[in-house]
């Protein structure tokens, strides 16, 4: 949970976010504006998240991706340019990703996230994982529980998709 | 390609690079939807909105940022798209679908149309363009958490019209000006008090005392004599509002007296409204500004600055501030200048901030936040990014069962809030056939109106039923009386001779008939007319077959998307600038209720009847949209038996 900050909102922020603190409210706001995200994987579905929390206004999402651009990934998300082949996608994503929305840290990390270490995690408030294996999955989900870290996995074939998420043993949220 | 031609029939996919597709709308559900038409491959895009961007559309409109706000929303969304897909070909109008240049040839090129519209006016029209050109029409929208999306397909679906749709909600004229028991009351009068300081008079708008106020007089007699008093004016010349401000200059200390004392004195004097009511106090500025109030800044709470309520000396100021801001303004933009409402104008914003509460004040209710003034006054519907990105997606899915040739396989999904018994987010519906009475698009639409011909003018005929309640642009009327005497010419000018007489100085009267073309939109309303002097006080007209406007029994999920869908000028508050300058999110329904689907979609799992209305109560002639054929018939679906159809 986030609690430990009261970040302020600004008045760029309050403008900005207008339509959404009157659905969720400001308390909401002000937890989402306080927490660090951690996105792996920077396909379509990837994009998509990346596309949906860095417009909500959270502190910081971290693009973790080690794949390459290639043609298809053009095809398949919108936050690569295509002119970007070669590159590391996560990286190639950076700048488009960045623009939706300045008030939000985001950051490209180029490695596999099988290789991170467990305390790279823990410096996030909130894990994403998108076509993980399952063995990382398991794994990243175990350590995570263990410090209150919300967990949430996805990945989508075709026409079909699903999403799993770990809030822990109890978890409070707001409609 | 290759992931395209994996999911998708190869000719699917090539009909996709080849058709061409109009998308009416690039705000929330515009930008998911051009990035995923782009996405999917679809290569000839028009898309077109009359809008500029704003910064309270950078939370979920993506394709714009900062640097583009006042920008044209359709031209910055097209160079967004492009990056994309560079080779796309996307063209942009910055303009009204409404405008007659977009005809029914115009529409005819395209394979699709894709609503992402925030007003049911252009839904509306869109709705008939589509069923004169015959071309499938995917219809959406959101609100909140909610969703739904929709196909209409001419003779297979119902068109978006065939239910009628609960009409905006509005309030009797004495409600605003004598007897206010809400907040709403309060700011609709100071908005209609905006307009007749600052923007484009309207009678329909007064905000003096109703002398003539039914409640008001101790016998029939009295009613009649207040009313006969307040028609006539005897030797005093009648000032408008406009008129006498400005002859006090704008002076807000004189305006505020007028208005938060001495008119709250003179509605004292009507002694009768106050007898069961709470009596309004009046205000008097000398006496706030001399009375202590404290100087330093309220303790700050955590919220926005926004979200503060001020004490009433507070609102005075505001109050003071802003007409002399206003004031400015219309000496700037010179002689005879109108103001239009704006709730992202600040000293308007103000303004009606300010008026409402003092009026609150004086009618003993709770003053309210500029926030939540705003909410009302603007008719604010709460969005986000990720309701919008939900509904895109189903449009495209739906849109590439039409381009399939998989009419059959086409549903309307509603997305709620909570799941439902199956655990369902998403429910699929069958799609209705067409309704055989609907005025739209049965094969010689007809309806009948209750009217007072002797009171009722042909300028009122045009613009409150042609125009605002039957959806038409630029009608033509002629009267069947054999000599086919023309009533109304589209023309601007033929017939503006007309506009002040009565219906009855044409021979019209009951059981007359009129023909009203909009030969933009391909329609011909056969109109019969029912001559009654029994309206409800403030009720011009009355469609046969629908109840008179009252305000909406709590409703439950599925109704209540369909109705909130429809647009956020369809809210419970009238609009009141001649430009409606509401919200321009996508329509939603505003989150009013809590079981967001859950209990009556679950009733309907086991079973596969035909959706029906929640409300036993609410008979056909509710101003819901009521269900008047449906019994319960079998709509089973024998592929998915996701296909969930009834609700209770």
């Amino acid at each position: 949970m986030i609690e430990k900050e009261d970040p302020v909102i600004s008045e760029e922020e309050a403008a900005q976010y207008d339509r959404q603190i009157r659905l969720w409210g400001l308390d909401a706001q002000k937890r989402l504006r306080g927490s660090r995200v951690l996105l792996a994987g920077v396909g379509g579905l990837g994009a998509e998240l990346a596309k949906n929390l860095i417009l909500a206004g959270i502190k910081g999402l971290t693009l973790l991706d080690h794949e390459q651009v290639s043609e298809e990934s053009c095809r398949a998300q919108f936050l690569v340019p295509v002119s970007a082949q070669g590159q590391n996608r996560a990286q190639a994503s950076l700048e488009r990703a960045q623009n939706l929305n300045p008030m939000v840290e985001v950051h490209a990390d180029p490695d596999r996230v099988e290789d991170k270490p467990d305390d790279f995690f823990l410096q996030f408030d909130v894990v994403c994982l998108t076509g993980c294996s399952r063995d990382l999955m398991v794994r990243v989900d175990q350590l995570c529980s263990q410090h209150n870290i919300k967990v949430f996995c996805g990945d989508v074939y075709g026409y079909y998709g699903y999403m799993f998420c770990n809030l822990g043993q109890e978890h409070h949220y707001v409609e | 390609m290759v992931q395209l031609v994996g999911s998708l029939l190869k000719e699917l996919a090539d009909s996709l690079s080849s058709c061409k597709v109009l998308v009416v709308g690039a705000g929330g559900i515009g930008c998911e939807l051009l990035k995923n038409l782009v996405l999917t491959g679809f290569k000839n895009i028009d898309v077109i909105d009359l809008d500029t961007i704003d910064v309270s559309n950078l939370n979920r409109q993506f394709l714009f940022q900062k640097k583009h706000v006042g920008k044209s929303k359709a031209q910055v969304a097209k160079e967004s798209a492009l990056q994309f897909c560079p080779s796309a070909n996307i063209t942009a109008y910055h303009d009204s679908i409404m405008n007659p240049d977009y005809n029914v040839e115009f529409f005819r090129q395209f394979m699709l149309v894709m609503n992402a519209l925030d007003n049911r006016a252009a839904r509306n029209h869109v709705n008939r363009m589509c069923l004169a050109a015959d071309i499938p029409l995917v219809e959406s929208g959101t609100a909140g958490y909610l969703g739904q999306v929709t196909v209409i397909k001419k003779g297979m679906t119902e068109c978006y019209e065939c239910q009628p749709k609960p009409a905006q909600k509005t309030f009797p004229g004495c409600t605003i000006r004598n007897t206010p028991s809400e907040p709403i009351h309060c700011i609709v009068w100071a908005k209609y008090l905006f307009n007749q300081l600052f923007g484009e008079e309207d009678a329909d708008q007064e905000v003096s005392p109703d002398t003539a106020d039914p409640e008001a007089a101790w016998n029939p007699e009295e009613t009649a004599a207040r009313a006969t008093a307040s028609e006539k004016d005897g030797d005093i010349r009648r000032v408008s509002t406009k008129e006498w401000a400005r002859s006090t200059g704008y002076d807000p200390i004189k305006l505020f007296n007028k208005l938060f004392k001495d008119d709250i004195m003179y509605l004292l004097t009507m002694d009768k409204l106050w007898k069961k009511r709470k009596a309004p106090t009046p205000l008097d500025w000398q006496q706030l500004e001399n009375s202590g109030h404290p100087q330093g800044e309220s303790p700050t709470t955590s919220g926005l600055k926004d979200q503060q309520v001020l004490d009433v000396w507070g609102y005075c100021q505001l109050f003071q501030h802003s007409v002399e801001s206003l004031r400015s303004q219309l000496q700037e933009k010179g002689e005879g200048a109108e103001l239009v409402w704006d709730k992202d104008d600040p000293p308007a914003m103000d303004f009606v901030t300010a008026a409402a509460n003092l009026r609150m004040n004086i009618f003993s209710m709770n003053m309210k936040s500029r926030f939540d003034v705003k909410s009302m006054a603007g008719n604010i519907i709460p969005a986000i990014a990720t309701t919008n990105a939900v509904i895109a997606g189903l449009i495209v899915l739906e849109g590439l069962k039409i381009l399939s040739g998989e009419l059959e396989s086409c549903r309307t999904i509603f997305l709620n809030k909570c799941p439902n018994l199956r655990k369902k987010l998403l429910v699929p519906c069958i799609l209705d056939k067409p309704s055989l009475n609907c005025y739209v698009c049965a094969s010689k639409p007809e309806v009948t109106v209750k009217v007072n011909v002797q009171k009722t003018t042909v300028l009122s005929l045009q613009d409150k039923i042609l125009k605002e309640r039957f959806g038409m642009v630029a009608p033509d009327v002629q009267i069947e009386d054999g000599k086919g005497t023309i009533l109304i010419s589209s023309e601007e000018g033929e017939t503006e001779a007309n506009n002040n007489k009565f219906l009855s100085d044409f021979g019209i009267r009951n059981g007359s008939r009129l023909q009203a073309d909009d030969f933009l939109q391909d329609y011909t309303l056969l109109v019969n007319v029912l001559h009654t002097e029994e309206l409800e006080r403030d009720v011009e007209f009355e469609v046969v077959g629908e109840a008179p406007d009252k305000a909406p029994p709590p409703q439950s999920s599925q109704e209540e998307v369909n109705s909130i869908t429809n647009g956020n000028k369809d809210s419970a508050q009238p609009s009141t600038s001649s430009k409606a300058a509401a919200e321009d999110d996508d329509i939603m329904i505003v989150d009013s209720d809590e079981e967001g689907g859950a209990p009556s979609s679950s009733a309907a799992v086991t079973t596969s009847t035909k959706r029906k209305h929640p409300d036993p109560e609410t008979s056909e002639t509710s101003t819901k949209r009521p269900r008047t054929d449906q019994s319960a018939a079998a709509a089973a679906t024998d592929d998915d038996d996701d296909d969930i159809i009834a609700l209770d």
